[in-house]
């Protein structure tokens, strides 16, 4: 077991090394952060002067050293726009990502898992096909499109919620409906093929044929057994609405770590980016390691297969 | 020291504000206005050491800070801190009287000192000039600084007030008490309101100062609120979430226009758009052909890309010098005639048109040169859209190397002056040649103290740009803005070219 960990804490270091390497290098194909800190037509000088600022004058490899010497010392750098540590800026929008991506979660899994059921229950019938036209709407439509229509509806028409911000329960409900129906409609395939899945397995026949009622056998036997996978997507998902919700931040004005990333793109503010990518990779690095670490406890032969 | 005539104007100008605020006194400030930005905000534009030489950081140091002179209503620039001031007759020092009841949000007065300090602490735009022309500043009492320059430079007040961020006052001994982060994270100043919280990118918090010189501001609290997507913008104002939203365009400011209750606010900035063609000096290229280039001036229905992109709000122009500049010669509009531009490229040799290659710009209005391709491949000049991000497309424009047509602009602050300096003259950082005629005028302005002389000579300057059809102006562009049914005195359109909503002073609320 021991060995098992470590070798899996091997690997989620050296993705994480590589998660650096990668973003530490892409983020500067951008261009030049300096162009978009000056008036247009400044001087070389006043370039010149931002690079050295910035720590930009020097050779790639030692920005790259520096970085990480940085890192392992939880310093994630000075953001060059907003001049404040990055990790304070973090720090600042996580409890509105955490918020946002907290009430998305659980409006994904209390539509997506039961109408998830209810389509596997009714395989091929009405409700198996309003379960899919869900799902199709929820992953093909994109979010900003999803947004503005909230909010023409219900902000401007209706007049019930404001269009923007944060601050009460009434500014989280749209974004958190258009962050979080994608989510519900990937939840509510897989616990739609999961519950197929399990649906069909001996144990399942084995308990209808002891004449146990249909609701019993869905709540007890099938639906614990199909969460597992559902669940374990989530996990990921959860991270992943925490850092990434960039879309849906941006047209609600939402003030979390999404936003942040797409400032620090447009604004070409390499450690924003590279503070904002790398704590989500973090984050579901260390998820995945949890998850693989509680597989290798549960069934001991994972350990030996991997 | 003598006084010239623009001082006495100033002087008047002062005078005016002066009376006008005293008996201004207004009742306590009440209420709050939240404006929808639509821009993210940064920290430096709270401290003016900092101030880039682009428009929007004064958004904020218009409320935060003051200015020994800047732009406002009465003037541009208008005494401010400063109650007057007087060039001396060899051009060679500026002195300002300061007044005295002017205070920093702490209470403690503005005095000559902190101005000096100001002055030496400012790095942001144009700051390499004026410290290399300004060889001391003596501070002789509390009220009185006087600038001495290496040599007589009749754009110093220019640079000075409008052109750059190092007229605007911080207090000295605040600084040097919380050092320069300390500053930007609870920044002092003299404007009229006062610092309460900043959460950098999501929003900015005012509150009024009661003790400003001017006048009290009418409302109490503002608040900035950073909304980056413009629907979004627009039914928060709908809503009545913000009361003024900024940067609303075509069929959004549209919509805003039919919506009762809201009030649609153009503004035309100091941003003339233009086409420029920078291989008109080699005589290979068929833009080397002034007819060609004419032709491209009477080839673009100037009126209706105004109305279907900024609504008819933008300012047909025949200059690139924006019309509230110094010295700024008001030239013929352009006028559409596609016939004539036919007949000028079959004069020219181009009968059947050709093919024009890349017509370079700014992604950002990117719609407006969709417009103009369109016009100009109507009478035969066929030109590729070639749209890039905004940094990437100002370098490769500074560093000269696009060909065919530019479809430029610049809000950078100055006179004609410096506006020629910079596109037109010889050398000049967006210059891509230049026209002798026009060069050897540049040397004679730059020291011709007479105001009179000199306008007489940068208007010439003009003439002769437009008689070579050196560039094809199009428009000073409207910047769209909504207000909501709460305000009485937006603010919008009090300082010419002025785009934003200023002073904040003058700001009423309709319940306040």
């Amino acid at each position: 077991m021991r060995q098992f960990v470590l070798r899996r804490l091997g690997y989620s270091l050296l993705s994480l090394l590589l998660l650096s390497l990668t973003i530490f290098f892409f983020v500067r194909v951008t261009g030049d952060p300096a162009a978009l800190l000056v008036e247009p037509g400044a001087s070389d000088d006043d370039i010149a002067a931002i690079h050295q600022q910035f720590g930009l004058d020097k050779p790639l490899w030692i920005q790259y050293g520096l970085f990480m010497a940085n890192l392992f010392r939880g310093d994630f750098g000075q953001s060059f726009y907003y001049q404040t540590p990055v990790f304070n800026l973090y720090l600042d929008r996580l409890p509105n990502s955490l918020l946002l991506a907290g009430v998305a979660m659980a409006f994904s899994l209390l539509v997506g898992i039961p109408t998830g059921i209810l389509a596997a229950v009714r395989v091929g019938r009405f409700w198996d096909s309003a379960g899919k036209i869900f799902a199709l709407l929820g992953l093909s439509l994109p979010s900003f499109f999803v947004g503005l229509v909230l909010i023409l509806v219900f902000s401007v028409y209706l007049g019930w919620l404001p269009s923007s911000g944060a601050g009460g329960v009434l500014h989280i409900l749209m974004p958190a409906f258009a962050l979080g129906w994608y989510f519900a409609a990937s939840h509510m395939r897989l616990t739609r093929s999961s519950m197929l899945e399990v649906l069909g397995a001996e144990y399942i026949k084995l308990a209808r044929l002891k004449g146990l009622p249909q609701s019993l056998v869905i709540a007890k036997h099938a639906f614990k057994n199909a969460l597992i996978p559902v669940l374990t997507l989530a996990g990921i998902n959860l991270v992943l609405m925490i850092n990434v919700a960039v879309v849906v931040e941006t047209v609600f004005a939402w003030p979390g770590i999404g936003r942040l990333l797409y400032e620090g793109i447009s604004f070409r503010d390499f450690p924003v980016v590279q503070g904002v990518v790398i704590m989500g990779g973090t984050m579901i690095v260390v998820v995945n390691l949890l998850v693989d670490i509680a597989y290798a406890v549960i069934d001991p032969r994972i350990r030996v297969e991997t | 020291m003598t006084t010239t005539r623009r001082d006495v104007l100033a002087l008047a100008a002062s005078s005016i504000a002066a009376g006008m605020t005293r008996s201004a006194k207004a009742a306590a400030p009440s209420g709050q206005l939240t404006v929808g930005v639509h821009i993210t905000l940064a920290p430096t534009w709270l401290d003016p050491a900092e101030t880039a030489g682009i428009i929007t950081p004064f958004m904020v140091l218009y409320a935060l800070h003051d200015a020994v002179a800047k732009p406002m209503p009465q003037g541009n620039p208008a005494p401010s801190l400063a109650e007057s001031w007087s060039a001396g007759e060899d051009g060679l020092s500026y002195e300002f009287v300061l007044r005295k009841d002017a205070k920093f949000h702490n209470g403690e007065p503005v005095t000559a000192d902190d101005v000096k300090f100001s002055f030496d602490r400012y790095r942001g735009a144009a700051h390499v000039l004026l410290k290399e022309r300004v060889v001391s500043i003596e501070t002789p009492d509390p009220q009185r600084v006087i600038f001495k320059l290496k040599n007589p430079w009749p754009d110093f007040i220019t640079f000075y007030t409008v052109a750059s961020g190092a007229g605007w006052v911080v207090p000295r001994k605040y600084v040097e008490k919380v050092g320069e982060d300390g500053f930007k994270k609870a920044p002092i100043g003299a404007g009229p309101y006062k610092f309460v919280s900043f959460t950098p990118g999501i929003e900015l918090v005012l509150e009024a100062f009661d003790q400003y010189w001017r006048k009290t501001p009418s409302v109490k609290r503002i608040v900035l609120r950073v909304i980056p997507d413009e629907s979004t913008r627009l039914a928060a104002l709908k809503n009545g979430e913000v009361d003024i939203a900024y940067s609303i365009r075509a069929e959004l400011a549209e919509e805003l226009r039919r919506t009762p209750g809201l009030t649609l606010r153009p503004t035309v900035g100091s941003a003339p758009y233009y086409l420029y063609f920078p291989e008109q000096w080699d005589p290979k290229s068929p833009w080397h052909d002034p007819r060609v280039r004419l032709a491209t001036k009477y080839a673009l229905d100037y009126n209706t890309i105004n109305k279907a992109l900024t609504l008819g709000y933008s300012h047909i122009t025949g200059s690139i010098i924006p019309e509230n500049f110094e010295f700024y010669d008001k030239l013929a509009s352009p006028v559409y005639d596609p016939n004539k531009a036919k007949q000028l490229l079959a004069d020219a040799g181009h009968a059947g048109g050709f093919d024009a290659g890349f017509y370079t710009c700014d992604v950002a209005y990117a719609n407006l040169g969709e417009a103009a391709i369109n016009y100009l491949g109507e009478v035969g000049i066929r030109a590729k859209l070639r749209p890039l991000e905004r940094a990437a497309f100002f370098k490769g424009y500074a560093d000269k190397k696009y060909k065919n047509i530019i479809q430029g602009s610049s809000g950078a602050f100055g006179n004609a002056a410096t506006r020629l300096e910079e596109f037109v003259i010889k050398g000049g950082n967006y210059a891509y040649g230049s026209y002798p005629e026009i060069d050897e005028l540049f040397p004679l302005q730059a020291v011709e103290l007479d105001y009179s002389k000199r306008a007489a000579i940068l208007a010439k300057m003009q003439r002769l740009l437009d008689e070579r059809t050196m560039y094809v102006s199009i428009w000073q562009l409207a910047f769209i803005s909504g207000v909501g049914p709460r305000v009485a005195e937006s603010g919008f359109g009090l300082i010419k070219g002025y785009v934003y909503t200023a002073p904040y002073e003058e700001i009423t609320l309709k319940s306040a």
